[in-house]
């Protein structure tokens, strides 16, 4: 038994040693951990991009930092991201980034991770507790009722709106679907909302059957769609695509991949609210490590979201938006 | 003598008459369905239509082409748990080999064929290495999910646009086809796949094994090559549902069709498959896939949330094995 409790003590001190060790010129590394959502999606690659891109600036003015990357493979597996997390704080980060799955599931988690001395930067998605450094994330509400008047500009203020919601529990997707609706209801009286509880559900695959489904029973009566995020409005894509409906009905979608560009080129996607994933990755770590340094940071840091259109989309500032330089970060 | 012969005849006709409700049982579920579903919709006119039935079936050739497997498996006893993963790995597979320039056919085959070889791989864990299914398919569930995640690089693979993708759109290129070219892949599959199990020695045999494995053996049946066999066969098949998913998404997604297992093994219970063996039917299965693929559209239709769906998919798993037994124990007395 005191064989165990002495081998356990040396590991414990020679994983304390390897936290705290010395960078090449004497200044201290930080380690830090960053868990996304999910990884097949393109914006998450943005967020790691941008993540290396902080990292290998802060190591270039001289402060050591190594970025982890790691997060569960599907979009909706709460109880993997949790574990990921768990494991972080038991292997002793310095600090780590989350962009929360749930915004209650992952505030134990994030609470024991501060217990044990490990703090945590909240990106992307909110969580509900205020044992967090800070929030950095797009204003999504803002998003929202971007898509809202974009809409009700191409409906001149009336007809049919159908939202699609993402999926139960997000909050930064609830965050969008309540900014658009707040925004038709204020500006746009005369626009009738017909369906706006469905949800898309975590894949392509799930958000392209409920678009097929919905579409079914509203297709015809309906001129206007919103869909809050990158699955759900790629599904809804597919779905109309399918019925030849893609260009006859006004499609405001949230997030970018190159399917959106060329569908906004061939006028079947008539506007997109686009976050700036890239610049969360890059100040969410920042924002760490202005912690760990012991500066002062901001509890709230918004990190932008824009309207593209077809009009704007060959704009350099759109442009550098749509493709942030994702291979020259990562390998 | 004479009252004798009658009375056999009269006991065939109730063993025809039954074996006929066995397999109207689960029609009459179907028609039960879309039938409260009209009365429940307040535009019940656009539930009933053409369009609508188009989209149903494309929904459900996945799980359709899958249960096909699944119900050669479960008769001859045994469980697949790896069918989801399998469709993904293969999906994934496809959309690599068109995105690397490969013949859309070839990709195709390709796709078949891996899903074939991951059914041997099963099939050969259970008769070689002694691992019942259950465990062999859940082992098998995580490794090709692992795999597909590996191989397509922890990402989706999209890939040019080739006729595969039209496999199941809802208007049908030509035209005459009346529905997506997918569903008519299911169909002619089923239809096969039941004459084979109804009619030939292989068929009767999947029977026997699941029937009385040490009986089946006893007979002369080398029931581990012929396990082999339905493995790597029902693997075919998944394959195909990989290839079909892909089609759907028009991009190779590792992620996709978890949990779909479930809705496969559903879809063959709800048709009369019995998982201990020995009892299933194809086109029970194919009406179970449509039940759920209904269940889902018309509760979408009407507005109902997710958990309505699936408590009522779940409740309805369980009245449809009830309502057998319960035939079954009629019958019997």
């Amino acid at each position: 038994m005191r064989k165990i409790f002495v081998i356990l003590m040396a590991l414990m001190v020679v994983g304390a040693c390897n936290n705290k060790t010395a960078g090449p010129n004497g200044a201290k590394k930080f380690t830090i951990a960053v868990i996304p959502k999910g990884t097949t999606h393109e914006f998450w690659k943005s967020i790691h991009a941008g993540s290396n891109k902080a990292a290998s600036e802060l190591s270039a003015q001289g402060t050591n930092v190594e970025v982890i990357w790691q997060g569960p493979l599907r979009e909706d597996d709460r109880e993997q991201q949790i574990k990921v997390v768990e494991g972080f704080t038991t292997q002793g980060v310095n600090g780590i980034v989350l962009a929360p799955l749930d915004d209650r599931a992952l505030v134990r988690p994030v609470e024991d991770a501060k217990r044990a001395g490990v703090p945590t930067v909240i990106i992307d998605s909110g969580l509900q507790t205020d044992s967090i450094v800070s929030f950095v994330a797009t204003d999504n509400r803002k998003g929202g009722s971007l898509a809202a008047d974009r809409l009700g500009q191409l409906l001149n203020g009336k007809g049919k709106v159908l939202l699609l919601r993402y999926a139960e529990g997000s909050a930064s997707t609830t965050e969008r679907e309540e900014g658009f609706l707040s925004e038709i209801k204020a500006k746009f009286p005369n626009i009738e909302l017909v369906s706006t509880d469905q949800y898309a559900g975590a894949t392509r695959d799930t958000a392209k059957r409920a678009s097929e489904n919905l579409l079914n029973r509203f297709g015809d009566d309906i001129q206007g769609i919103f869909t809050p995020n990158e699955s759900s409005t790629a599904g809804m894509l597919l779905a109309l695509q399918d019925i030849n409906k893609a260009g006859k009905v006004s499609f405001v979608g949230f997030d970018t991949s190159q399917v959106f560009i060329d569908a906004m080129r061939a006028g079947q996607l008539h506007g997109i609210v686009v976050q700036n994933p890239f610049n969360m990755g890059y100040l969410g770590v920042r924002t760490m490590v202005d912690q760990l340094s012991g500066k002062a940071v901001e509890k709230k840091i918004d990190t932008g979201v824009m309207l593209v259109t077809k009009d704007n989309l060959e704009t350099p500032e759109v442009q550098n938006l749509l493709h942030p330089p994702l291979d020259r970060y990562l390998k | 003598m004479v009252a004798e012969v009658k009375q056999n005849r009269a006991l065939i006709t109730s063993a025809a008459l039954h074996n006929w409700l066995n397999r109207l049982g689960p029609v009459l579920g179907l028609v039960l369905v879309i039938g409260i579903f009209s009365l429940l919709m307040k535009t019940p006119e656009r539930f009933l239509s053409a369009n609508n039935l188009r989209i149903v079936l494309s929904q459900t050739v996945i799980v359709a082409i899958g249960a096909i497997g699944m119900t050669m498996i479960i008769i001859s006893g045994g469980i697949d748990l790896a069918v989801g993963s399998t469709i993904a790995l293969t999906g994934v597979i496809t959309a690599l080999g068109i995105h690397s320039g490969l013949a859309p056919s070839v990709a195709l085959a390709s796709g078949i064929l891996v899903g074939g070889l991951v059914g041997l791989i099963n099939g050969l864990v259970i008769t070689r290495l002694k691992v019942v299914p259950f465990i062999a398919t859940l082992g098998m569930l995580g490794v090709a999910r692992g795999t597909a995640k590996w191989v397509a690089g922890e990402q989706t693979v999209n890939m040019a646009d080739t006729w595969l993708n039209e496999l199941l759109v809802m208007f049908p290129n030509p035209s005459w086809l009346l529905v997506a070219p997918g569903v008519w892949i299911a169909i002619i599959l089923a239809f096969i796949a039941a004459v084979v199990l109804r009619n030939t020695v292989f068929g009767r045999r999947v029977f026997a094994l699941g029937s009385n494995e040490a009986a089946a053996r006893a007979c002369g049946i080398a029931t581990d090559r012929l396990k082999v066999w339905i493995y790597g066969l029902a693997g075919l098949l998944f394959g195909l549902s990989g290839v079909m998913q892909m089609s759907r998404l028009r991009q190779g997604d590792p992620t996709v069709a978890a949990g779909s297992e479930l809705d496969i093994i559903a879809a063959v219970v709800i048709g009369g498959g019995s998982l201990n063996g020995g009892e299933g039917s194809i086109l029970g299965s194919m009406i179970g896939a449509l039940i759920m693929a209904f269940l889902r559209n018309g509760c979408q239709q009407i507005g109902w949330p997710n958990y309505i769906q699936e408590i009522i998919i779940g409740a309805i798993i369980v009245i449809a094995v009830a309502l057998d037994r319960w035939r079954r124990s009629r019958a019997v007395s």
